[in-house]
């Protein structure tokens, strides 16, 4: 098939190559000017946002008092929110990389990774609709039994992982079937037994601790691709002459994989924290929307994405509250801008 | 060889650590699964048939209906509605509760206007407007999987009774589908010639280097940014000089400068844009380079080489490319509630009436709908179901299409394996 496809190619080429040179001329520039505006569009677009935010905000008019400390009230709530996700989201999707890179065949790995392109693909909004209705209820009184549940998950693993030693260490998918019912296991049965129920005190069900666990759950995959691809880079590189020492998988890893990869990590880190600066649909649904300027993550709070999202839609052109909002537009976008150039530059140096 | 002797080698602190990983990999699997697994079970639940109870209270009254929720140590019942849908719920507490039973001949009468209303026994003889009569607790297993399907099929195909949750779940897929149509018809010649030329013209010169940042700009700029850049540039910039040039007459009623399809599908065209040129450049260097340089060493411009040879063989990539944009723009929520999605549109932006695209109307919104159902619904009981399901509907679409793209990748990888080279 290909051969033919090539000889057909070939063909039509050389079809072309008989026809008027003046119309050829004209239709290769006509096609290039095409993919040229197609580009200028691309730049255009980029340029636009910033353009159009300064435009709008350095025409005469005066920002009313008391802006700016709404907004940092409103970026406080943004940074804690995307600081608690990155807290939630980086332990669970450096570990899962890790699994995937250092203790997976590829065939495993192509196994697992549509379940994480899955968790990817579930649209934010579903996941404040399942923190709004469903998790907030239940972690309302529940706070100190999620952190015995996590404690206890991880306990009743690595207890596993010890006992079974050796006939887990050289079959990954046995350990991650083990590992997966062990955690459902323990997980229900300290929901059932709910042991703390009501000892930490929260001020209202819609707080910083929901908050960061859905934004978690979507930073998650990002997460991981990000590390895996640095964990893939720095293993291939370092992984034999390690092995070729005497060193396990676990040994090379924290000695020479860890350290190598760690710029990479980095990256992946800011670039969820930026990712998670930007969301608006968790936060406007899981976060309470009050204006809270604390850093307890048992307060609920405000982002600057959520404000946009409410008080746009009804705010006057070119009047006071117009002038706030875009201006923490402005902000939001410079925020997430510059994380992502800094995760860019890590990730450039990391794979240099 | 090697690394098969080091994966047996290990000691206490290698189970811990393989363990560990091991937790974070099962704890991902379990959260998707988790997630796909509450939204089924929520959202298909409202389909399922309820038994309908009948409690005897203590002070001598019974209750009769279907228990929808509970609230603390009370049951939330559904019993007769007498004026409108939804004016018949009951707080029924534990301890007022004497007698529970379930009468085998209960029906539930469904009225014309989707009032509810509940009988212990056939005999009465049914109101003039009752429009089904439910015999729910005679119902064997088989029976209720039926009564399931049908409601399935209804909600999935219109034909939905009054006070279903499927109701207004159809337009808003509608309205979904013609904005991600528009939004591809704007995205896709752009992309695909800013790929292009990236590509085939730019290189890695100083060209292709500032369009390439410029893509990766765009990617990490936050969805609602796109959505203040759309209100602020197209409604109010485009839209109103359109507004005072075309329709000055009808001002200071809006036309186009007013949220609305068109400008909705502008900015997720540009929210899609890294997404389309990314995956088509992509697509396009996959292609072996012997292709391009035969074409080249035959006399074709790059120009005709591109036409003939590079795009036909990318249209895989085009595809996959397109699929993940329409992906991405169906999650796409937040930029949509400044440009005019709406909770109810009087009027589909597509109709029999020419020109039948109506492009400056307003429009329904999948997303939206879970969040305007679970949030400012003014009845939970019925706004939290019916935002499940229209969750669940969009997660399907999404899932659907992305599985679509992973396919088409796929075949497109698997040709150039195949290339003998």
């Amino acid at each position: 098939m290909s051969v033919s496809l090539r000889a057909q190619s070939a063909l039509d080429v050389a079809a072309l190559v008989q026809s008027r040179h003046a119309s050829r001329r004209r239709r290769e520039r006509f096609g290039r000017l095409l993919a040229a505006l197609g580009a200028a569009t691309v730049v255009a677009s980029v340029l636009a946002i910033p353009v159009f935010l300064l435009f709008e905000l350095l025409s005469p008019g005066a920002v009313p008092d008391g802006t700016f400390g709404r907004l940092g009230v409103l970026l406080t709530g943004t940074l804690r929110a995307s600081l608690l996700a990155v807290l939630v989201a980086f332990p669970v999707g450096l570990a899962a990389a890790i699994h995937l890179v250092c203790f997976s065949t590829p065939q495993q790995r192509s196994r697992w990774r549509p379940a994480l392109d899955l968790l990817a693909a579930i649209p934010t909004v579903v996941l404040g609709l399942i923190a709004l209705t469903w998790l907030a209820p239940w972690l309302q009184s529940r706070i100190a039994t999620l952190l015995v549940m996590t404690a206890a998950v991880l306990a009743a693993m690595l207890g596993v992982s010890v006992w079974l030693g050796a006939r887990l260490r050289a079959h990954p998918v046995h350990r991650l079937w083990v590992m997966f019912g062990v955690a459902a296991l323990v997980g229900a049965c300290v929901a059932a037994w709910d042991p703390l129920a009501g000892t930490v005190e929260v001020s209202s069900p819609w707080n910083g601790v929901l908050v960061g666990l859905a934004l978690g759950v979507a930073a998650v995959p990002l997460i991981c691709s990000i590390a895996a691809d640095a964990l893939q880079a720095a293993w291939d590189r370092h992984v034999d002459a390690a092995v070729a020492l005497g060193a396990s998988r676990w040994q090379a890893l924290r000695s020479l994989v860890l350290p190598a990869a760690g710029t990479g990590l980095g990256a992946a880190a800011l670039l969820a924290f930026g990712r998670c600066a930007g969301e608006t649909m968790i936060l406007l649904m899981a976060s309470g929307n009050m204006p809270v300027a604390s850093a307890d993550p048992r307060e609920g709070l405000r982002s600057l994405s959520a404000e946009l999202a409410l008080s746009l839609p009804g705010a006057e052109r070119g009047g006071a509250l117009w002038r706030t909002l875009l201006l923490a537009t402005l902000i939001l976008f410079v925020l997430s801008w510059a994380c992502n150039l800094a995760a860019g530059r890590l990730r450039a140096r990391a794979f240099s | 060889m090697i690394r098969i002797a080091a994966a047996r080698r290990g000691s206490f602190v290698d189970d811990l650590g393989s363990g560990t990983a091991a937790a974070g990999l099962a704890l991902c699997l379990l959260l998707a699964g988790g997630i796909v697994l509450l939204l089924v079970r929520f959202g298909l639940a409202p389909f399922w048939p309820q038994p309908v109870v009948e409690y005897t209270l203590r002070d001598g009254r019974t209750v009769l209906g279907e228990v929808v929720a509970r609230r603390g140590d009370a049951w939330i019942v559904r019993s007769d509605e007498h004026a409108r849908p939804g004016d018949g719920y009951l707080r029924v507490r534990e301890q007022e509760i004497v007698a529970e039973r379930s009468p085998p001949e209960a029906t539930v009468n469904v009225h014309a206007d989707g009032r509810r209303s509940y009988r212990a026994g056939v005999s009465d003889a049914p109101a003039p407007d009752v429009v089904a009569a439910e015999p729910r607790n005679a119902l064997t297993f088989a029976g209720k999987l039926a009564f399931f399907a049908e409601r399935l099929r209804a909600y999935a195909f219109g034909g939905d009774r009054p006070g279903d949750p499927g109701q207004g779940l159809l337009p808003a897929l509608a309205g979904t589908l013609t904005l991600v149509l528009l939004m591809s018809l704007i995205v896709m010649p752009i992309g695909v010639a800013a790929a292009v030329h990236l590509h085939v013209y730019a290189g890695n010169g100083r060209v292709g280097a500032l369009v390439r940042g410029a893509v990766g700009s765009l990617a990490g700029v936050p969805s609602i940014v796109y959505g203040v850049l759309g209100l602020g540039l197209f409604v109010h910039g485009i839209g109103g000089g359109i507004d005072r040039w075309f329709y000055a007459e009808r001002l200071p009623v809006p036309t186009f400068g007013t949220g609305g399809l068109l400008w909705a599908a502008l900015t997720l065209a540009v929210l899609t844009l890294p997404v389309v040129v990314a995956t088509v450049e992509e697509g396009l260097s996959r292609i072996p380079d012997t292709q391009r340089l035969g074409s080249l060493a035959l006399g074709a411009t790059r120009g005709e080489t591109l036409r003939a040879l590079l795009l036909p063989l990318a249209r895989p990539a085009l595809l996959s490319a397109w699929i993940l944009a329409v992906a991405r723009a169906v999650g796409a929520v937040a930029p949509l509630m400044l440009v005019g999605v709406v909770k109810f549109a009087p009027a589909s932006p597509i109709d029999a009436d020419f020109p039948y695209l109506h492009p400056s109307r307003q429009f329904m919104h999948l997303g939206f709908a879970v969040y305007d159902n679970a949030l400012t619904s003014p009845d939970a009981l019925v706004g939290v179901p019916r935002a499940y399901s229209a969750a669940l509907l969009l997660v399907v679409l999404v899932l659907v299409l992305n599985a679509a793209a992973g396919l088409v990748g796929k075949r497109l990888r698997d040709r150039y394996r195949s290339f003998p080279i």
